[in-house]
């Protein structure tokens, strides 16, 4: 099998001379001075201002990880803003003011903000959950919070909110460096995590999650740890605000705010971090300055600007300008470099070792109200095999591979994946059992280079970090012949979008077998290849099953490929085996002809028919 | 006896304030965010009227006439575009609700008016009095209703239009024009939402933030119901109920969490809603 | 280079001169944060009016110390959030001399850190709660133990009443408010029999109009923010069907004007009515006729303080010789004005004795006078401020 140890590496140098990290040490230096020198810079006003500000845009970069990165549109992390800011007026005003106390207070706020964002995470991310429903839920809690202050009578001030409790005696530079310390932390920090492997997985999800479902790939716990752990940082940010304004009151917890930050984070640029930065600093400083002189026109002209970047510039404004500024020039990813190695031959542990039987249906059925798409459905499949599906439109095909990867679709029957039944499990943990799916339509990863897309798919077994960004990703040596096949090897710094359809379908097959499965569903790999491709594919189907001993179930409507390649074929219609036998039995079948060309008997009578259980 | 009477008149301002946010979220399947905007500028149209000495039940005609024509531009110039985008649509919506606001801020100021009650004093019934505008309002709320049913099931454009709510790749292919009844769809929802405007500022006062507070219990409404109106009507109804019971029996702030609440977690149960069928 | 060097000294010289020239005709700036959105903003134009009129007035008679005073307005959203960011620019953007207006007791709350740390000299205008005390702070208007008291007597003498039902609006004002009147009709031998508390924004009064249809009062009392909230009670109260007696505790007369018909046989206290009958009132109400002719705006109990204020404001300054902040507090409690509410003098601990009129709203909206309470005390509002 693979020749454990050997490495034949690809790699893949792209040095830019004055690459990313030296700009943003420099700009990172530019913005430390510009914070200590600001006291005496700037007017007293702006000050106050941008104490203000900055912490706004702590939240405003939490917001940017949830939406711009991870694809949750949320309204509610005003509510944990909030939740830290009356925490710390709560323990101010009712306990007293001492350093202990402070901390206490600060504590106290991440806790509460951490306990009800697990609550929220879990109610909106499970799995199936629809985008819009966990929208929905962002938008209810700041509501919730804001009605729940509101229904504490004298012991949350109410409508007043909290005033007059003792804080910090710090002047306004004090506040100014502090404040604009913890925004400059908190970006750095930021944008460190963005590009780590941790920040590209936020970025896949957000590309497309049903594929990092069928990666194996937890994408419910991510979101929920995301929501918590920004919930704490929100939390702060609100702690600090009460400190300073020694002041709590209702709207900072309320959803009018938390669509102000989404609005801030639209504007400045969504996934870039430093974009929301300066467009709420920008804005906010701009709203006190005209607000007082026009306000209705000003805050007009910003919600025209917010509508008009929506529909026309999504991305927002710093990425506009900044492609204005780089006249448009081919920006790679933030990968720099990246090199692929074969990966050491690894013992499948647990679950996905080889079972006796690959897989196992037995009276699998699937209904949509009346609606019948498989009815009865049995077979086994062995390591070794390959298994191709075939059957006219609308037979249940796609449906029975659906029912095969997610425990979760059939309505009845059992399946079972290298001896272990599937249940109720959804795809991500049949990941776990050995199977892999490679999907009708190039599914992969738009805005993702080739190497990250291929990184993504060793998540489940090289673990990513949430820090650095590892540039060596190691394949298994089926994933890593398909690249290099290929040629993928020599495209890792293209993004996915402009590969050809040919090199999608490839790209996509390199990850799924870089799950390392020992089953493998394909459905319709050969749609839209050329000839020469075809040949290609097949003759790499031919070798995983083979050479690897995968099991490899495929869906076919070419059926040359299938008799060139398959060692048994399974014949589908209107949802019931009707052959099961090898590529001669098939091709010398009366009944497959008939249903081709459409002149099949009434469905009532399939005990005519044919049908060998194997 | 006044709780029950309260608990209708809620019911059907409920219903009247979110049949035309459930139109188009059961069409388009996108949540309007102008929704509130469009309540408010409804709410303003019995202030123009009375500034113009108009009779004033011409503002509930005028109100929904607007309400379409606002709601057919804002379907070309915002809407369609986001088509493939239906979160970048709620707020694109929600800019548009903040623009509405300002709009009504330059022109009529941003201090809180009052307007006028069309029907003012009580009426005697069962032995209580009780506001007879409130009790009006069911009235309405049973016209609208039985209105929107009957065009939805008696007109072809009503026709197509629950070919295009239940499927609209199919209702293309047979050659449904699914952009016309998206259009129209859109412009009726924004026409009922003015409506709504006019018909519930009387019972209390007008500013031009009025429309906010509706619109979380309206699509939490809509978005329970899916795409039926006797669903709507019976959401409307039980949550309606729930949120008076709580109101009074625990704490007003507290009720009026009721139904945003209740409704998250009926949706966690059920995400498609409780239409049958 | 001599010749040069003392061309340069007294170029600058001279240009110095002149800056310490315009110095001196640099306006005195008035920072006005009130509540142009909001739940006040029913009532903040006719204090904006009344401040407008007392600047013209004064500007008219030659300024304060010579320098011209100047009006600066900014939206405090009723509210605290709204009030950080208008004290935020009055103080730290206009720089404004001293802060002059009537204002919802959640923006004061919410301005006073500033006020401190700025350290500007504040005028608080409104009635309100009561023991708000700041270093910075003054006030003119009445607190409950000047208000409460002749309300709760009239009903309880006049009308029989034992039992009450209390309605407010869930912060500062309402909750203080109404806690005075409760113990107050305790003292008095009454009870009550329900308190219910609405945010201040909100306006759907059905579930309090419920309970206080069950629990059957001989009267009720209210305590909402001014302007909206009274306007939406009393309507949605009217339209029930509820006509006991009723006493409202925050309503201006212009505010019961606007309600019209349903502000009928409100039972008010308050120290400004139009219709008082003194030389000054009738003076002050033709001026105020002249300037804003069909745009006037009723004086009422919110705005007419603030006309006070200024001249208060005036007089600590002539008095002082200065704006400075150190100088202008403590003359502000040595001076007085007789204005239209009669003799005004922030000498009691911070507030100020004042003379009290129980009213009736007719069905014309004008008030009927009840009775009226001279010089009463404010009581024991900053114990620890001089």
């Amino acid at each position: 099998m693979a020749d454990s140890g050997a490495s034949p590496a690809v790699s893949l140098d792209s040095n830019k001379g004055w690459n990313r990290s030296n700009s943003g040490f420099v700009l990172l230096v530019g913005a430390v001075s510009i914070l200590i020198a600001s006291p005496w810079i700037l007017p007293e006003f702006m000050q106050t201002i941008l104490i203000r500000a900055c912490l706004y845009a702590v939240v405003a970069i939490t917001v940017d990880l949830l939406w711009g990165y991870t694809g949750i549109l949320t309204f509610g992390q005003a509510a944990f803003f909030g939740i830290g800011a009356y925490a710390t007026g709560l323990v101010f005003t009712h306990i007293g003011f001492s350093p202990t106390m402070a901390l206490f207070a600060l504590l106290a706020g991440i806790a509460v903000s951490m306990l009800i964002a697990s609550l929220v995470g879990i109610l909106s991310f499970y799995p199936g959950a629809t985008p819009l429903y966990a929208t929905v839920l962002s938008l209810v809690l700041p509501i919730v919070v804001t009605q729940v202050i509101f229904s504490g009578g004298t012991f949350t001030g109410s409508s007043s909110g909290l005033t007059g409790y003792e804080s910090f005696n710090l002047s306004i530079a004090g506040w100014l460096w502090l404040c604009g310390g913890f925004l400059l932390m908190c970006t750095v920090l930021a944008r460190r995590f963005v590009q780590s492997d941790t920040g590209r997985l936020l970025i896949a999800i957000r590309e497309n999650e049903s594929r990092c479902d069928y990666l194996g790939i937890n994408t419910s716990r991510i979101k929920i740890l995301l929501l918590v752990c920004l919930s704490a940082v929100s939390s702060v940010a609100g702690f600090l605000y009460a400190c300073y304004g020694m002041v709590v009151a209702p709207e900072m917890a309320g959803f009018q705010f938390g669509t102000e930050i989404l609005i801030w984070v639209a504007l400045g640029g969504r996934g870039t971090i430093l974009g929301p930065v300066i467009g709420t600093l920008l804005i906010d400083v701009s709203s006190a300055y005209l607000s007082g002189d026009f306000p209705f026109v000003w805050k007009l002209f910003l919600g025209l600007s917010f509508v008009i970047v929506i529909v026309v510039m999504p991305k927002g404004l710093l990425p506009a300008f900044i492609q204005l500024v780089r006249r448009g020039k081919f920006t790679p990813g933030p990968s720099q470099q990246g090199r692929l190695q074969v990966a050491g031959e690894r013992r499948l542990d647990g679950l996905a070792s080889q079972g006796n039987l690959a897989l196992s249906v037995k009276g699998v059925q699937r209904r949509f109200g009346s609606l019948r798409v498989l009815k009865d459905v049995n077979f086994v499949a062995r390591h070794g095999e390959l298994l191709s599906l075939v059957g006219p439109n609308g037979a249940g095909k796609t449906t029975l591979m659906r029912c095969i990867s997610d425990g979760r679709e059939r309505s009845d029957g059992e399946i079972f994946l290298n001896d272990h039944p599937i249940g109720k499990l959804s795809p991500f943990e049949c990941v776990k059992l050995g199977i892999g799916r490679k999907f009708q339509t190039a599914n992969v990863f738009h805005d993702l280079t080739v190497f990250d897309a291929l990184a993504v798919a060793r998540t489940r077994l090289d673990r990513p970090s949430v820090w650095e960004r590892t540039r060596v990703i190691s394949l298994p040596l089926p994933a890593m012949s398909i690249v290099q096949t290929t040629g993928l090897d020599a495209l890792l710094q293209m993004p996915c979008r402009l590969l050809s359809h040919g090199q999608k379908q490839a790209l996509e097959l390199a990850m799924v077998l870089a799950l390392e499965p020992n089953i493998l569903l394909l459905d319709e790999p050969t749609a839209g290849l050329t000839k020469p491709e075809r040949t290609e594919i097949g003759r790499t189907l031919t070798k995983l099953a083979e050479e690897h001993k995968m099991c490899v179930v495929l869906i076919e409507h070419d059926l040359d490929f299938v008799c060139d390649i398959s060692s048994r074929v399974i014949v589908l219609h209107q949802g019931e085996i009707v052959l099961d036998g090898s590529v001669d039995e098939v091709v010398h079948s009366e009944l497959v002809r008939d249903i081709y060309s459409g002149s099949f008997g009434m469905p009532e009578d399939p005990a005519d028919n044919v049908k060998e259980a194997s | 006896m006044s709780m029950l009477f309260d608990i209708l008149s809620t019911s059907g301002i409920l219903f009247i304030v979110s049949c035309g946010l459930l139109l188009i979220f059961g069409v388009m399947k996108i949540i309007n965010f102008a929704h509130g905007g469009f309540m408010t500028l409804g709410g303003y149209v019995p202030l123009l009227i009375t500034q113009m000495d108009w009779n004033p039940w011409l503002s509930l005609p005028l109100a929904f006439v607007m309400g379409l024509a606002f709601g057919a531009i804002v379907e070309v110039l915002i809407v369609k575009p986001l088509h493939s985008r239906p979160l970048d649509a709620i707020l694109a919506t929600w800019g548009l609700g903040i623009i509405i606001g300002q709009i009504i801020t330059l022109i009529f100021g941003r201090g809180v008016q009052f307007a006028q009650s069309p029907l003012e004093g009580t009426v005697s019934l069962a032995g209580t009095d009780y506001s007879l505008y409130r009790l009006a309002l069911v009235g309405f709320a049973l016209v609208i209703g039985l209105s929107i049913g009957a065009i939805l099931n008696g007109t072809r454009l009503g026709l197509i239009t629950r070919a295009v709510t239940m499927n609209e790749s199919l209702a293309r292919a047979l050659g449904v024009n699914s952009a016309l009844v998206r259009l129209s769809s859109f412009a009726i929802g924004a026409g009922l939402a003015c409506l709504a405007g006019t018909l519930i500022t009387p019972l209390s006062s007008l500013d031009p933030n009025m429309g906010v507070p509706w619109l979380t219990n309206a699509f939490m409404l809509a978005m329970i119901s899916g795409t039926s109106l006797v669903s709507l009507a019976i959401a409307c109804t039980v949550l309606g109920a729930a949120q008076v019971l709580v109101s009074v029996y625990v704490s007003p702030i507290l009720g009026s969490l009721t139904i945003v609440v209740l409704g998250a977690l009926a949706l966690r149960i059920r995400p498609q809603g409780f239409a049958r069928g | 280079m001599n010749v040069s060097m003392w061309f340069r000294a007294s170029l600058l010289a001279s240009a110095s001169l002149v800056a310490m020239g315009t110095q001196a005709a640099e306006p005195i700036k008035i920072g006005m944060p009130i509540g142009l959105s909001g739940a006040n903003s029913v009532v903040a134009p006719s204090v904006v009016q009344s401040a407008e009129l007392a600047i013209e007035e004064i500007n008219a008679a030659g300024g304060v110390l010579g320098r011209k005073l100047q009006l600066e307005v900014a939206d405090d959203g009723s509210g605290a959030a709204g009030a950080q960011k208008a004290f935020n620019s009055l103080i730290y953007q206009k720089k404004v001399d001293v802060l002059i207006s009537m204002q919802t007791s959640a923006a004061r709350n919410a301005g006073l850190p500033i006020v401190t740390r700025g350290k500007v000299p504040y005028i608080y205008t409104s009635f309100y709660e009561g023991r708000s005390c700041n270093p910075y702070m003054y006030v003119n208007a009445w607190v409950p133990d000047q208000q409460v008291a002749p309300i709760v007597d009239f009903f309880m003498k006049s009308k029989n009443a034992k039992s009450f039902f209390l309605i407010g609006s869930d912060y500062a004002f309402g909750r203080g408010m109404l806690d005075f009147t409760k113990s107050y009709i305790g003292k008095k031998g009454g009870k009550v029999v329900g308190e219910e508390y609405l945010p201040m924004d909100g306006s759907d009064w059905t579930a309090v109009i419920n309970k206080l249809k069950t629990a059957k009062p001989d009267a009720i009392i209210t305590s909402t923010a001014g302007g909206a909230p009274n306007v939406t009670l009393t309507k949605q109260l009217r339209a029930a069907g509820i006509n006991l007696p009723y006493g409202n505790l925050a309503v201006d007369e212009g505010t019961a004007k606007d309600m019209g018909a349903d502000a009928e046989g409100i039972v008010i206290s308050g120290s400004y009515l139009t219709n008082i009958d003194s030389v000054k009132n009738k003076e002050f109400l033709a001026a105020m006729q002249k300037k804003f002719g069909a745009n006037l705006k009723t004086p009422n109990d919110l705005s007419v303080p603030q006309y006070e204020a200024i001249y208060l404001y005036k007089a600590a300054v002539e008095k002082a010789g200065t704006t400075a902040v150190d100088k202008v507090i403590p003359a502000l409690s040595a001076v007085s004005y007789e204005g239209p509410r009669g003799l005004i003098q922030m000498n009691k601990q911070r507030h100020a004795p004042l003379t009290m009129y129980l009213g009736q709203v007719q069905k014309n909206g004008s008030i009927k006078l009840l009775e009226s309470f001279q010089n009463v005390e404010p009581g024991n509002q900053c114990p620890n401020l001089k």
